[in-house]
């Protein structure tokens, strides 16, 4: 390419917008990269530690990582979603509907812990599936879809129990959880913070590592092109809702083993801080690029937050009100658009 | 590239004594009442490059799009290297015929580098699930080397320029063998500067045995890089010439 006099407008006449947009980038990286939630997290912990002295202790690390766990988990099935560009707002209440299907099955129809465990994964998968063709094949736009999915499936969570939580101690006798081991801990290490972890390294490892994770990608980055060399862009579309209705479902287990009982309105706004931890993890809204390790980092710093206003003594509303303020900044430095070089 | 002096020789001959490559006959494709493409016959050599122009609804889109696959013809026959084919999809006409087209808008996904670019869809693995992270960089590492170009397998695809995005197009025809390359207004969409590299690119095409069949409304560079020029009128063939000692009033006056 022999010619460096390119005459195109863009590339001669910098704008001091765009020069400062340049001179950010080297700072934050490009669109997607980690170096962003990373920094969140930095800025969100050494926050943390300044207003909370106890913030920075090996038995509170744990304690955030934990209860974060459940969002981490929800938050990679989101990031499959808004990285082929469409949202699912319904994952809290498949999380809520799939932890007291869990247990229904469990305490008042005694099923084994392995095939209520299995049901349940599998009807989130089901619903997944449902949205997913919903959304590809009759071309409902996502939102709508996981709307409904979002006051569906937290009616149905209500129901199973008549609006009333479900505990091992709904039945005499007693039926304790067959799963409760999900809250105990292996070596020393909960298994809740175990499970998110390999939730995380499985959904990087797909995204980065195999054909199918560049499909996704290819699929938000530009469908056109990724129908063109022949990628079935609705069979993709399909399993991210699949996939994102079975970590919900996943993490509402984890949840029902962690609190030894599950309520119906469990999880409410998860959606929400899921796609806020997407969101800061770096996948911007129209999708095709950023890291799943980097969603849950985003996941992470809404956990930070969260617990640092439990640990200051804050009523919980501030939590809404911190993470609103984090997620316009994310969305700020997560839009889609050119790279720079 | 074994055959490149014997496609090199041929060319004098203009190709006229060996078999076509793709050889079509009579082809028609109607939308409701028009009549896109009219009864077209021609035959494509290897090596050559084509020049296709005609005014806007003169059927040239329509017959690319034949070729392609992404249509089918109401009647007409293909022979591919004398055998009669039916192109009935793009993915017939891409992977059993060998026959790429590159489109005016680049179908490129901007978040994904050169070389995911490149092989997308077409994945090479290692057991069986996981993408071949070694072997497809240095492939298309291979590749970019053979299109003179200073692109690197691992650059994000939407970084580049206008003319290099085509370099990535052009790169995958040759990463999977194409034998045809269909190029609908290479031209339009880049800097003047970088026409030449276009052209340039074409020509080592060429230089690969490739049959390029170019689409454009700019004249001078049909001319800089066509062994003949295909004129299209009403849907039909108006004539065929060959490109020596031509001038862009001759094509005019032939389009219109």
């Amino acid at each position: 390419m022999g010619s460096n006099t390119e005459v195109t407008v863009e590339a001669h006449v910098p704008t001091l917008m765009r020069r400062l947009r340049r001179y950010g980038r080297i700072l934050t990286g490009n669109p997607g990269a980690m170096r962003r939630p990373i920094g969140f997290l930095i800025l969100a912990v050494i926050v943390a530690s300044l207003v909370s002295p106890s913030f920075l202790t090996v038995r509170n690390g744990a304690a955030v990582l934990t209860s974060s766990s459940f969002l981490i988990v929800v938050a990679v099935g989101e990031a499959f979603v808004v990285l082929v560009g469409m949202i699912n707002l319904g994952v809290e209440s498949i999380l809520a509907a799939g932890g007291m299907f869990v247990a229904w099955l469990f305490v008042f129809h005694s099923i084994p812990t392995g095939w209520a465990l299995f049901l349940t994964l599998l009807v989130a998968i089901g619903v997944g599936c449902l949205a997913g063709l919903l959304v590809a094949r009759a071309g409902i736009p996502s939102f709508i879809v996981t709307l409904g999915a979002y006051w569906g499936f937290r009616g149905i969570a209500l129901l199973f129990n008549g609006g009333n939580y479900i505990s091992p101690n709904a039945v005499t006798p007693p039926r304790p959880f067959g799963f409760a081991g999900i809250a105990g801990s292996i070596g020393g290490v909960p298994v809740l913070i175990i499970i998110m972890v390999l939730v995380v390294a499985a959904g990087q490892l797909v995204l980065s590592f195999t054909p199918l994770g560049t499909w996704i990608r290819a699929t938000g980055s530009n469908e056109e092109a990724a129908r063109a060399v022949g990628i079935r862009t609705s069979f993709i579309k399909v399993l991210v809702f699949a996939l994102s209705g079975l970590l919900a479902a996943l993490a509402g287990i984890m949840i029902t083993a962690w609190q030894n009982s599950i309520y119906p309105l469990t999880g409410e706004g998860y959606s929400l801080e899921a796609i806020a931890g997407v969101i800061l993890g770096g996948i911007p809204f129209t999708g095709g690029r950023g890291s799943i390790v980097g969603a849950a980092l985003g996941a992470l710093v809404v956990g930070v937050i969260n617990d640092v206003i439990v640990l200051v003594g804050l009523p919980s509303l501030y939590e809404y009100i911190f993470v609103a303020v984090i997620l316009i900044l994310a969305g700020l430095q997560t839009r889609g658009g050119p790279f720079v070089k | 590239m074994g055959s490149e002096t014997a496609n090199l020789n041929s060319q004098e001959s203009s190709g006229k004594d060996r078999q076509p490559l793709l050889a079509v006959r009579d082809l028609v494709k109607t939308f409701g009442p028009v009549e896109a493409v009219a009864g077209v016959s021609i035959d494509f050599y290897p090596g050559e490059v084509v020049g296709i122009i005609g005014d806007n609804g003169a059927g040239k889109s329509t017959f690319l799009s034949l070729l392609a696959g992404f249509h089918q013809p109401d009647s007409g026959t293909f022979m591919h290297r004398g055998r009669p084919v039916s192109i009935t999809t793009p993915r017939t006409a891409r992977n059993r015929l060998r026959i790429e087209m590159i489109y005016q808008r680049l179908e490129l996904a901007p978040d994904l580098t050169v070389w995911e670019n490149l092989f997308l869809g077409e994945e090479r693995r290692v057991m069986g699930v996981f993408s071949d992270r070694k072997s497809m960089p240095a492939r298309a590492a291979e590749v970019l080397k053979q299109l003179k170009t200073k692109i690197k397998p691992g650059d994000i695809v939407g970084t580049l320029s206008g003319g290099e995005q085509q370099v990535v197009a052009i790169g995958r025809a040759l990463l999977f063998e194409r034998d045809v390359i269909i190029m609908d207004e290479p031209t339009a969409a880049i800097s003047v500067q970088k026409v030449d590299d276009v052209i340039e690119l074409i020509r080592q095409l060429k230089s690969y045995g490739k049959t390029v069949l170019l689409v454009s409304h700019r004249l001078e560079d049909v001319l800089a890089v066509c062994d003949r020029i295909v004129v299209f009128f009403h849907g039909k063939i108006r004539t065929i010439l060959k490109n020596a000692g031509l001038q862009v009033s001759d094509l005019i006056h032939e389009m219109f």
